[in-house]
C-alpha cells in the first residue's frame, strides 16, 4: 500500500502583495511522481518551497509522512523523511568541493553511497575535487541536481524528493540521465515532485498538477518502472550546519578578512595612542582589553552574507532545518585575540580574561549573526541597517566588565 | 481639517507653550542639589517627550502583534504611525537627556546605565524600523520581519522600567507620584503636567495623521498597480 510523503492541506502562501497559493491541496505518494505544470509566474517554484516548507504559511499546514512540519502558527518541525532539494538557485558556495557537497548531501539522509557512477553519467568525474566556482554553469547545475536524487538514492526507506526545473542548463544526455533516475527513484517508492516546462521530463510522471487548472491529474500513460539493481549503501554520520560552517570559515578565511581585522584594528589604534594604560583604573584597563574581542564580535556571522551566494543558505534550510553558522569558532578567536590584546597592551594575563575575551566574541559575533539572519526574508536584506541594533551588545560588554572589576 | 491633524497642530501649541513656561515662568531648582541649575529646566521637555515615546512605542506594539496575528491592514498602519512616532519623540528625549546629562554630568552618556542604554535602543530600534522598512518593497515578508522587530523592542519596555526601580546608577529615578523627599513641587508640576499633556496630543495627532497617510499611500499603490495591469 503507498504511504503518503507529502500532503499540503488548504495551504495559502502570500509573496509582496500577491496570495500565490490559495486553498492548496496535494498529496504525494511513494512510488509517484508529481509535475506541478503552468507558465511562468503561476507559483510553481512557491509551492515546491512550501512542501519544503521553506516559506511560511497564512492558512493551512505541510505534512511530511506523519509529521506536520509547518504550520500556519509558525510551529516548525524537522522532517522524519529523507529529503532531497533542487531549488531554482543551486543551493551551493562556489567554496565547496563537488565531491564534498554531495557527500554533505548525501548525509542528511544518515546514509553514504558511492558517487562516482553518478558523476560518471554527468561526465563529472575529473570535477570532484574541483571547487563549484571553477564549474560552467550547466555542471554546477549538475552538481545541484545530483545534490537533490543522492540522499534519495541512499535512503533505505522512501523519501521525498523535490525539483525546481532541474533540466536548466542541462544538455541532452544529462535530461537523459536524469529521466532514467526518476524512474529509478520512483521504482525505489520515494516521492518525486517535479517544477518543470520540459516535455521530456514530464513524459517520467505519473501525475501532473496545472496551477491554471484545479487538483492533480493522473496521466493516461505512465513510463514502465525500470528494474532497479541494488546500491550498497553504509551509514554515516550527517553532516551539522556548525561543522559545515567552521570548515568554510577555515577554508576561506572569511573570519580573518572581517572579524580578525577589526579586532587587529581596535587593538592597533589603541597602541598608536601610546602608552595610557597606567593612567587607566582597573575596570578601565580591562574594558581595553576586551575591546578587540567586542569588535571582532561586533562584525557578526560573515557565513550569512556568504550564503546568499546561489541560496545556499536556503537550501541548507530546505535540507537541515538551520543555516550554517561558526559555531565555537569565534570562542578560539575570542581567545586569541585576548591573548594578544593582554600581551601587547602588557595586562596581566589570565584564565578569566582569556575567558571572558572568548565568551564575549562568542556571544556578540552569535548575537549580530542572529540580527543578520532575522532579515533573509526579506526582498533586498543587503539594504536594511542591522548595525542600528548593535549598541544593544554594548550592555553585556559594559556588564561583563563592571562584574569583573 | 482631519481630526488628527487638529490634534497634532493643538499638541505642538501645547509643547510651545510649555518651552515657555518651563523657561520663563517655572521656579529656580536648588543650587545646591543640581550641578548646573540651568539645565534642569530641559526637564520639561525631557520627560513628557519620553513619555509621549513610550506611548508610540505601545501603539508600535499593539500595531506589530495585530499584523503578526490578525492580518489587519489598520493594525499595519498603527505599527507604521508607532514606529514614526516613536522615533520622533525618541530622539526628542534621547537628544534633550544627552544636552542636559553633559551639563549635569559631565557627560552626554553613560554606557553602565541600563535605563539609558536601553532606551536609546529602543530609539535605535524605531530607526532601524523606520528605515528598513523604508528600504524594501511593500509585502508579507517586510511586514512580517518589521512586525517582529516591533515586538521585541516592546520587550525592552518593562526592562526600560524595572531598570528605573532597581538599576539607577546615574539616571534618576521618577519624580512624580513616589510620594518622598524627591518629589517635585506644585508649579514645578504643572508645567510638567502640561507637558505630558501637550505631548500627549500631540502623539495622538501624529499617529492618527500618520495612519491616514499611510492609508492614502497604499490607496495609490493600488490605483498604480491596477494601472500596470495587476491585480
Amino acid at each position: 500500500m503507498a504511504t503518503t510523503l507529502l500532503h499540503l492541506s488548504q495551504v495559502q502562501v502570500r509573496r509582496g502583495m500577491r496570495t500565490v497559493l490559495d486553498g492548496q491541496e496535494l498529496t504525494v505518494e511513494s512510488g509517484q511522481t508529481v509535475v506541478l505544470w503552468g507558465a511562468n509566474g503561476t507559483g510553481k517554484s512557491t509551492l515546491l518551497e512550501t512542501a519544503a516548507g521553506l516559506l511560511p504559511l497564512e492558512v493551512g499546514h505541510v505534512q511530511h509522512g506523519d509529521s506536520v512540519v509547518l504550520d500556519s502558527e509558525g510551529r516548525r518541525r524537522r522532517t522524519p523523511l529523507t529529503l532531497g532539494v533542487v531549488l531554482q538557485k543551486n543551493g551551493m558556495l562556489g567554496a565547496e568541493r563537488v565531491g564534498e557537497h554531495l557527500r554533505c548531501a548525501m548525509s542528511m539522509s544518515g546514509q553514504s553511497i558511492d558517487i562516482e557512477p553518478f558523476l560518471k553519467a554527468f561526465h563529472l568525474t575529473h570535477r570532484a575535487n574541483d571547487t563549484v566556482a571553477q564549474l560552467s554553469q550547466g555542471q554546477a547545475r549538475k552538481v545541484a541536481v545530483l545534490a537533490g536524487l543522492l540522499p534519495a538514492f541512499a535512503s533505505r526507506a522512501p523519501g521525498l524528493v523535490m525539483l525546481d526545473e532541474p533540466d536548466a542548463g542541462l544538455d541532452h544526455d544529462a535530461v537523459v540521465a536524469l529521466c532514467g533516475w526518476l524512474d529509478e527513484l520512483r521504482a525505489r517508492g520515494h516521492g518525486l515532485l517535479l517544477a518543470t516546462h520540459d516535455d521530456r521530463l514530464r513524459a517520467h510522471a505519473t501525475h501532473v498538477l496545472d496551477l491554471a487548472k484545479d487538483g492533480v491529474k493522473p496521466l493516461d500513460e505512465i513510463p514502465a518502472l525500470p528494474d532497479v539493481h541494488e546500491r550498497t549503501s553504509t551509514p554515516t554520520r550527517p553532516l551539522a550546519a556548525g561543522g559545515f560552517g567552521v570548515r568554510m570559515h577555515v577554508r576561506t578565511m572569511m573570519w580573518l578578512n572581517t572579524n580578525a581585522m577589526a579586532a587587529l584594528l581596535t587593538l592597533g589604534v589603541m597602541l598608536a595612542m601610546g602608552e595610557f594604560m597606567s593612567e587607566l583604573d582597573g575596570m578601565q584597563q580591562l574594558g581595553v582589553v576586551l575591546a578587540p574581542a567586542l569588535a571582532a564580535g561586533l562584525c557578526g556571522e560573515p557565513l550569512v552574507a556568504a550564503l546568499r551566494e546561489e541560496r545556499a543558505g536556503v537550501w541548507w534550510r530546505a535540507v537541515n532545518r538551520s543555516e550554517p553558522h561558526a559555531s565555537w569558532l569565534p570562542l578560539l578567536i575570542g581567545l586569541a585575540v585576548g591573548f594578544f590584546s593582554a600581551t601587547a597592551l602588557a595586562y596581566p594575563l589570565d584564565a578569566t580574561t582569556l575567558g571572558a575575551a572568548g565568551l564575549l566574541c562568542f556571544v556578540v559575533w552569535h548575537g549580530v549573526g542572529w540580527m543578520q539572519r532575522s532579515t533573509q526574508r526579506l526582498a533586498r536584506p543587503q539594504a536594511v541597517f542591522v548595525g542600528l541594533l548593535t549598541p544593544v551588545l554594548i550592555l553585556p560588554y559594559s556588564l561583563l566588565v563592571s562584574l569583573l572589576s | 481639517m482631519k481630526p488628527g491633524e487638529t490634534l497634532l497642530f493643538l499638541g505642538f501649541g501645547g509643547i510651545g507653550a510649555t518651552l515657555l513656561l518651563a523657561l520663563l515662568w517655572a521656579p529656580s531648582v536648588s543650587l545646591e542639589a543640581f550641578e548646573s541649575p540651568a539645565a534642569q529646566r530641559i526637564f520639561y521637555w525631557h520627560v513628557p517627550a519620553a513619555w509621549a515615546a513610550f506611548i508610540a512605542f505601545g501603539a508600535l506594539f499593539i500595531g506589530s502583534a495585530g499584523w503578526l496575528f490578525r492580518r489587519s491592514e489598520q493594525m499595519w498602519r498603527l505599527h507604521v504611525a508607532g514606529s514614526e512616532a516613536g522615533l520622533a519623540c525618541g530622539l526628542m528625549a534621547v537628544w534633550s537627556g544627552c544636552v542636559w546629562g553633559a551639563a549635569e554630568w559631565g557627560t552626554p552618556w553613560d554606557w553602565t546605565d541600563v535605563r539609558l542604554n536601553t532606551f536609546g535602543l529602543l530609539t535605535l530600534l524605531s530607526i532601524y524600523v523606520v528605515l528598513g522598512r523604508g528600504s524594501q518593497p511593500d509585502g508579507v515578508e517586510t511586514r512580517d520581519t518589521f512586525a517582529a522587530f516591533g515586538l521585541y523592542g516592546f520587550v525592552l519596555v518593562p526592562v526600560t522600567y524595572i531598570a528605573t526601580r532597581i538599576w539607577t546608577i546615574r539616571h534618576p529615578g521618577p519624580v512624580v507620584g513616589t510620594g518622598d523627599d524627591g518629589s517635585i513641587n506644585g508649579d514645578m508640576s504643572l508645567v510638567l503636567l502640561l507637558g505630558a499633556i501637550s505631548f500627549t496630543v500631540f502623539i495622538v495627532g501624529h499617529i492618527m495623521a500618520s495612519m491616514r497617510l499611510t492609508a492614502l499611500e497604499q490607496r495609490l499603490e493600488r490605483l498604480q498597480t491596477s494601472t500596470d495591469g495587476g491585480e
